[in-house]
């Protein structure tokens, strides 16, 4: 497992696209961040934004770019044919996707922290100067807070289980571009879908097991009991979102010839 | 260690409707190059994947030194192999790709400079990998093999792509990591290409060995002491070689071929016995006229249209 | 040169014979009626009010005070309006004091008091000034300015046949004619009389209940024939848009010297989105068109990536002029994609608009001629997607990038303006006009009215651009995309 493990980490990181991929995660995720944040004003007290939530939007546009990363983590060595040399290496299947899934969970964890903290600082110096002001209920954003907090570090987490969702759809998909169109639609059709789901019982439902609607409730700090799901149970969906994906991505991987 | 070398035995594998390998077996042993050789699917890649655990079989077993391949701790300080040259990563360097194959059996990164000057890819070991040739990527992937330093090589097709200068330095490789004591399984489909090079061969066809032995008994039994005749008067030379216990078959007006009978013992009879001739020739098989004996089955089965092969 | 045609007979070939791309096609057809079949099984308004339709046939708000008799025969109706002031609901109980720009206090003479029968209305506004209003679309400019006690308005309304005309003074003696409409639906008997309506208010991203007050005098009715007195009356209190008002303000009429005051809320107009919530649209209908629209996306992307595997020496070699290769690949494509989108919406709109129905929802009504643009339209933004996704493809060679960026730079949008009610509108404006998501517009089938204050968003269905317009902008796109494929296409070595 060490040994796969290393092998993995040389792999991602002998590779310029990896680091393109993160940088430009990273640059996505600060910039909506930072134009959400410079569009919305408050005029007067108690105007009803959550300004955690609205500093951490740019974790929507930012999870498209984890996603490239974690499928091409698995379909890039499909479409050339260097999973053989991988399986060949390492041929207990299941070490070289532990080994992968590990690796891309330290890299987007990593990349994501900095993602994350620098889209709540953009919030921090931007929404004052917008009418977020003490004076209007909005003390400025701190991670001393403890719903921010969470927040934040759950902000982290989704990233990091985006990647793993997607490595684990790529290894049952194999080729790149179906997996993306799979996990997008997967993530984004559930925010989508719902509004025109007459039926509040099932729109709720729908929004409780949707991994995007359900996990992004971590970034939730203000109207709690309206989410469809409390914050660290909706992180736990996609969780179970990933974990499925992983196990059902794993078996295929044992039973299918390379 | 129990069993040296690869051991095959009774593979059979499906794909949809076509029977890939049907009952194939052989072995694979130290010190020699052993050839494998037939057209193309005959079931050689197949094999070789069923042996590297790429492919499941329904039936049979391959052991490399008495084990199957996915118990291997450090797999490719066992074997060696290079399936398809064209694998690498694009946009990863030569070097980069033979470091992570390093580290995943637990070697240093000095070994990856040595494999790569072995095979004399120093000059571009730093560049693309998307940007090699075919015959670079065949040396990376020979470099590949090479890393763990094992005691079984097994290459698909190596002779691909390669000049005749690669052809002839190849050639050689093969015979010097045979002479290292190593058990080396070379896959081809032009038999031309092992001339000289192997000293076993396994031929394939339709999935299964149709022979398996060495070289030099290959190549006596396709000659057979074949003596080719040219002369005038055929009839009566026919009528004494017959009679002295050859078979002689007409190949033109003028011309025949003795079986049957040694080259210096036709001359003998055909002097004494004042029948004049204006050549005589032994006829020795190469490999290639073995090779197409031993396949002219499968050959013919691959000419055959899609719908008689599915039937 | 390979001829055109032979080019598009290759590429065709090409496509049909892998199987998941077909499968792909009809994934997406399929994807547009089973969201369609979902929304509309999903649905459920059955035992909700029905919703007021108007003459015309458009679904109206119809609620409003109405102090009324019944008039019989020709005749006219007076008043003057010395003051109309508002209150708007900024908590529950909590009403405060300002302008609600079409609150409206008049005369009204109308058939019945069933909620979208016919009607002819004279009125101040909270800032629009004087208006004649008939039939809940029309709507003609009087006076301007605001009323007040210094500045009061005479109204007057006058019955003849089928006409009926509206006048306004500043001091009762001079009249000017705002307006004369026909009525043909009119029986001989209406009902006539003074009327308080005060729409929901716009507050950021939605509206909010309000209620207005109006103080009439000089009530005078010339001709015809009246009842024997006059009756204060809730028009639909219990309507769709009239659910939300404010719970006690149901409207109230008190009289003392001479002065009539009348409170009122609700609004007589054609209905909007955010006035009638429960209702839905065929673009909602049509949601399906998302999960269609990646999985063209990702087909349109691997018609082009899956060739710089190896194939494209091949069919550059087949055909060297690489740029009538990719004309050849985008016109084959673009074909496929449109006539699988136009079985997918053609069969969606029908069936899930009866499901819809069937469960009791109102649909905001379409003419054939609008479905069919809708139709088309989303054929066409399909096949327009997997354009822009075929040139991405070209340009990235990549297709992990190329899904990803297609399917961001028209989805992403497209949550953030339709999802996120709390954005800006300025910002989904401009997201809507600038971005590929404006081809949304084409799916588009509710009205906005200027006579109506109303949040017209992309989030309730508005888009700035007309249809064809807003599908412009993703051609504009993948035009733009597809030349500069063609140029990469021709300078790159393959």
């Amino acid at each position: 497992m060490r040994l796969a493990l290393r092998s993995e980490w040389t792999k991602i990181r002998t590779l310029t696209g990896p680091r393109w991929l993160l940088l430009a995660a990273i640059a996505a995720t600060v910039a909506l961040s930072v134009a959400v944040t410079s569009v919305m004003t408050c005029a007067a007290a108690g105007c009803g934004h959550d300004t955690t939530k609205l500093s951490l939007t740019g974790v929507q546009l930012g999870q498209a770019l984890v996603v490239i990363l974690a499928v091409l983590v698995i379909s890039g060595e499909y479409s050339t044919g260097m999973i053989g040399i991988s399986l060949t290496a390492v041929p207990r299947r299941a070490i070289v996707l532990t080994a992968k899934a590990i690796t891309i969970t330290g890299v987007v964890a990593g990349a994501g922290t900095i993602a994350v903290l620098g889209s709540l600082l953009a919030g921090r110096l931007i929404l004052p100067s917008h009418g977020f002001t003490p004076a209007h209920g909005y003390p400025p954003l701190s991670l001393a807070d403890g719903p921010t907090l969470r927040a934040t570090v759950g902000s982290i987490l989704y990233l990091a289980l985006i990647a793993l969702l997607s490595l684990g759809v790529a290894t049952i998909v194999r080729d790149s571009a179906t997996s993306i169109g799979v996990i997008l639609g997967l993530l984004y059709l559930v925010p989508v879908l719902a509004p025109v789901i007459g039926d509040p019982h099932w729109q709720r439902l729908l929004q409780q097991i949707g991994p995007m609607s359900a996990g992004l409730t971590i970034q939730a700090t203000t109207d709690l009991h309206n989410l469809p799901i409390t914050p660290w149970a909706g992180l736990g969906v996609l969780t179970a979102w990933a974990t499925a994906a992983l196990l059902a991505g794993t078996l295929l991987l044992r039973l299918r010839d390379a | 260690m129990s069993a040296a070398g690869i051991v095959v035995a009774g593979l059979r594998k499906r794909y949809g409707a076509t029977q890939a390998l049907d009952g194939m077996s052989f072995t694979v042993r130290p010190g020699l190059v052993t050839g494998f050789v037939g057209p193309n699917g005959a079931g050689k890649s197949t094999t070789m994947r069923v042996v590297l655990g790429l492919a499941a079989v329904e039936e049979g077993t391959a052991l490399v030194e008495g084990e199957p391949y996915h118990r291997l701790r450090h797999p490719l300080r066992h074997v060696g192999s290079l399936l398809d040259a064209a694998a690498p990563h694009p946009s990863r360097s030569g070097r980069n790709h033979l470091l992570w194959l390093a580290h995943s059996q637990g070697l240093a990164a000095h070994r990856v400079d040595q494999v790569i000057e072995q095979v004399g890819l120093t000059p571009a070991a730093r560049r693309k990998a998307g940007g090699y040739s075919l015959g670079m990527l065949q040396r990376l992937g020979i470099a590949a093999a090479l890393l763990g330093d094992p005691p079984i090589i097994m290459l698909d097709e190596p002779f691909n792509g390669m000049d005749p200068e690669g052809i002839i330095w190849m050639r050689g490789f093969l015979r010097s990591l045979a002479g290292q004591g190593r058990a080396v399984l070379v896959s081809s489909h032009l038999m031309s290409e092992l001339q000289g090079a192997a000293d076993h061969l396994v031929v394939a066809g339709r999935g299964k060995a149709i022979a398996d032995a060495s070289v030099a008994d290959l190549i006596a039994a396709a000659s057979r002491n074949r003596v080719a005749l040219r002369t005038t008067t055929l009839p009566d030379a026919t009528r004494l070689l017959a009679h002295a216990g050859a078979t002689v078959t007409a190949t033109g007006q003028d011309t025949a071929t003795v079986a049957g009978l040694s080259p210096d013992r036709v001359v003998r009879l055909l002097n004494e016995n004042r029948v004049p001739f204006s050549e005589i020739s032994a006829h020795r098989a190469t490999l290639e006229d073995a090779y197409l004996e031993l396949t002219h089955d499968a050959a013919e089965f691959r000419a055959a249209t899609p719908a008689e092969v599915s039937r | 040169m390979t001829p055109f045609p032979q080019l598009l007979h290759a590429e065709w070939t090409k496509f049909r014979t892998i199987r998941g791309w077909v499968a792909g096609m009809i994934a997406t057809a399929l994807m547009v009626v089973l969201v369609a079949l979902l929304a509309g099984v999903s649905s459920d308004q059955h035992g909700a009010p029905p919703v007021p339709i108007g003459p015309g046939g458009e679904p109206v708000n119809d609620s409003f005070y109405f102090v009324h008799q019944p008039l019989t025969g020709n005749g006219s109706i007076t008043i003057s309006v010395s003051s109309l002031t508002s209150s708007i609901a900024s908590g529950p109980a909590d009403l405060r004091p300002g302008t609600v720009p079409w609150a409206k206090a008049g005369l009204i003479i109308k058939d019945g008091t069933r909620q979208g029968s016919p009607y002819a209305a004279i009125m101040v506004t909270g800032s629009q000034g004087v208006r004649m209003q008939d039939n809940y679309v029309n709507d003609t400019p009087g006076l301007p300015g605001p009323v007040s006690a210094t500045s009061v308005r005479w109204l007057r309304l006058d019955r003849s046949g089928d006409a009926i005309t509206g006048y306004n003074s500043t001091d009762g003696t001079h009249w000017t004619t705002v307006g004369a409409v026909r009525l043909e639906e009119l029986g001989s008997t209406v009902q006539a009389g003074l009327f308080v309506a005060s729409p929901d208010a716009v507050q950021g991203p939605g509206t909010v209940p309000t209620v207005a007050t109006a103080v009439f005098a000089d009530l005078r009715v010339q001709g015809g024939r009246l009842g024997d007195h006059w009756t204060g009356d809730q028009v639909g209190p219990e309507s769709p848009s009239f659910a939300g008002s404010p719970p006690n303000p149901s409207g109230s009429v008190t009289e003392s010297g001479g002065s009539i005051t009348v409170t009122g809320t609700g609004d007589i107009a054609p209905a909007v989105r955010a006035s009638l919530g429960t209702a839905g649209t065929i673009a909602d209908i049509l949601t399906g068109t998302f999960p269609a629209l990646i999985a063209v996306i990702v087909v349109g992307t691997l018609f082009i990536t899956t060739e710089y595997r190896d194939l494209i020496h091949v069919t550059l070699a087949a055909g060297p002029r690489r740029s009538r290769v990719l004309a050849a690949k985008a016109t084959v494509l673009g074909t496929v994609t449109f006539t699988a989108g136009l079985a997918g919406a053609a069969i969606a709109i029908p069936l899930g608009g009866h499901l819809a129905r069937v469960n009791g929802v109102y649909l905001f009504p379409a003419t054939s001629s609008t479905q069919l643009r809708i139709v088309l339209g989303t054929a066409a933004l399909l096949a327009t997607a997997s354009i822009l996704a075929l040139a991405a493809g070209t340009l990235f060679r990549r297709s992990a990038g190329a899904v990803t960026a297609v399917t961001t730079v028209i989805v992403l949008p497209y949550l953030m303006v339709a999802q996120i009610p709390f954005i800006p509108a300025g910002v989904t404006d401009w997201l809507t006009r600038l971005t590929p998501a404006a081809a949304f517009a084409v799916q588009q089938t509710v009205v906005p009215y200027h006579q109506v204050a109303s949040v017209y968003t992309p989030y309730n269905g508005y888009y700035p651009l007309a249809p064809w317009a807003g599908l412009a902008v993703l051609a504009g796109y993948a035009l733009v995309s597809l030349a500069a494929a063609a140029v990469v296409l021709h300078r790159r070595d393959a």
